[in-house]
């Protein structure tokens, strides 16, 4: 990870997951969990995810809804989706430089 | 790591972290919690979480503490904690193995059924010492336990088969939470400010109402939100002797709410039952009293239709009520002498035979239903002989008709040894377990 990321330190890949699991809407606790389960695999455990979410809140890159009873939706914000945006294209880089790679690593 | 105790140690984990971080996040936790199934990864996960909230300073709120002690209990809980992980379920075998024991010696006391999912919960002994087991019975033939939680006798389940509510270890009604059956979780433990015996406890066919019925009380409970209960009344039943006099032979309160859900039954006491109109159940009020005949009515059953209600008294006498006028119960129908026709152990009835007294315990267990088309009453008898514990199973069973008369009895024995005997809706299915055993067994109707 880089950039703003790096702060995050061992909250930084739940993080991301958390980001990504709310850019298409609003999700509580347990909805985030097993929406990022579906779509990473990724077993996230109720610790992890607030310790993640509540650095999140704090920087200001996700924000919380009104709570109904106790479930309290989050939601991504501008500078949530800019973060995620600028992750997913340092992503997309190391991906492409990791295709690259072992592709010429096969060729030789 | 055992689903129960990581559920506990996660919940105690949650309150670890600073007070305002629990003001904040606390509640959200708690829930997610009552959703995820805890291991020790989440025990883990919580353990480092309230590390790291204590260390963080935006948490920091006590004006007042040094900041060497504070460090101090961070590093002795950050030292304690890892021994506590390994240490509390020692705690916990030991705790278990002293107060709370897995019935392994207990028969089926009763079980509570959800038609509906397949869904079977078996009470084996007292609080202090039982356990409910959760069972999928869609085949009955072919019962599959899938978890087992600390209770005893009384027990109900919700009809949506997502409720347990049993006793605990302090006496006190619980509720588990099992729509995931596998993994039941406790939710709430219910307070009514009662501290004797809790005998008895019955979801209404809605599933909206728990009854919970005490040494001479009846509590009715708001179960919208099964998580928080609402207390909607309180119904005094008092204990009383038998008509006929004579001492209370032990205190009894069974519950059993109408097929329609419209009236709640209570045996209070010892020789009557009480019908109460719980329609508007924050308004309920007492319709009437069915007199036992001076007997303790032991066990008793509406009819499908919620007109007629069948009650079985301690020494073995049959009473059927029309409730055509609620207000008004009318007997229909009285059979006199069914213990001394009940075969014991040996395999022979004993008709000379004279009850001793009232307050002798060991005559018989019985179970009363209705077939499901209402026409036919079915009586289990389980004679009790202190050489043998438990005896053959006599079935005596009663055409009625709509107006409640019965007509020529039918009696079969089946050399089984139930304890107490339990007849499942539906499917006329009696289970039930010899003394000494954790087994139960079921077996058709004829």
């Amino acid at each position: 990870m880089h950039g703003k990321f790096d702060d995050l330190g061992r909250f930084a890949d739940p993080s991301l997951l958390i980001l990504t699991s709310l850019s298409d809407g609003p999700k509580h606790g347990y909805a985030i969990m097993t929406d990022v389960a579906a779509f990473s695999g990724v077993s996230m455990e109720p610790g992890t995810l607030y310790g993640a979410l509540s650095r999140l809140e704090r920087r200001g890159w996700v924000r919380p809804l009104a709570a109904a009873e106790r479930r309290r939706p989050y939601e991504i914000t501008a500078a949530g989706q800019e973060i995620l945006a600028e992750q997913v294209k340092t992503m997309q880089q190391i991906v492409r430089v990791a295709r690259l790679r072992t592709a010429m690593a096969w060729r030789a | 790591m055992r689903p129960g105790l990581a559920g506990r140690l996660s919940r105690f984990l949650v309150g670890c972290h600073p007070r305002r971080w629990r003001e904040r996040y606390g509640e959200e936790m708690l829930d997610v919690l009552d959703q995820h199934h805890a291991t020790a990864r989440t025990v883990a996960s919580l353990w480092a979480s309230a590390v790291s909230a204590q260390l963080d300073p935006a948490y920091r709120t006590d004006r007042l503490s040094l900041s060497r002690l504070r460090r101090a209990a961070l590093i002795s809980a950050a030292v304690a904690a890892p021994l506590a992980l390994v240490l509390a379920p020692l705690g916990y075998r030991m705790w278990q193995d002293s107060y709370w024991h897995p019935a392994a010696d207990e028969p089926l006391e009763t079980a509570a059924f959800s038609p509906h999912t397949g869904i079977m919960v078996t009470a084996f002994g007292e609080a202090i010492d039982g356990t409910d087991m959760v069972w999928d019975v869609t085949d009955l033939s072919r019962p599959r336990r899938l978890s087992q939680i600390e209770g005893g006798q009384p027990v109900a389940l919700s009809p949506d088969g997502r409720t347990v509510a049993t006793i605990a270890y302090s006496g006190q009604p619980v509720l588990w939470n099992v729509a995931d059956p596998r993994h039941p979780v406790k939710m709430t433990t219910l307070s009514d400010g009662d501290g004797s015996q809790l005998e008895e406890l019955a979801f209404s066919p809605d599933g909206q109402i728990l009854a919970t019925a005490r040494y001479d009380k009846i509590f009715l409970w708001d179960m919208a939100s099964p998580a928080r209960p609402r207390l909607l009344r309180t119904l005094d039943a008092p204990v009383t002797s038998p008509a006929g006099g004579g001492p209370i032979p032990f205190s009894q309160q069974d519950l059993v709410f109408s097929p329609g859900g419209t009236i709640l039954a209570s045996a209070t006491g010892t020789d009557q039952v009480t019908l109460w109109n719980v329609t508007d159940p924050a308004r309920a009020y007492r319709l009437a009293a069915i007199g036992g005949a001076g007997d303790f009515i032991q066990a008793f059953a509406f009819s499908p239709r919620g007109n007629l209600l069948a009650a079985m008294t301690y020494h073995g006498t049959v009473l059927v009520y029309s409730l055509a006028n609620p207000v008004r119960p009318a007997r229909t129908a009285t059979v006199r002498g069914l213990l001394t026709r009940a075969v014991f152990p040996s395999g022979s009835p004993q008709p000379s035979e004279t009850p001793l007294c009232a307050t002798c315990d060991g005559l018989g267990n019985y179970a009363v239903a209705f077939t499901p088309d209402g026409h036919t009453l079915t009586v289990v008898v389980d004679r009790e002989e202190i050489s043998a514990n438990s005896g053959r199973d006599t079935i005596f069973d009663w055409p009625v008709t709509g107006s409640g008369t019965l007509g020529t009895v039918t009696a079969a024995a089946r050399d089984v040894a139930d304890f107490q005997p339990v007849i499942a809706p539906g499917d006329r299915t009696v289970l039930g377990s010899p003394p000494g055993s954790h087994a139960w067994h079921a077996w058709p109707l004829p």
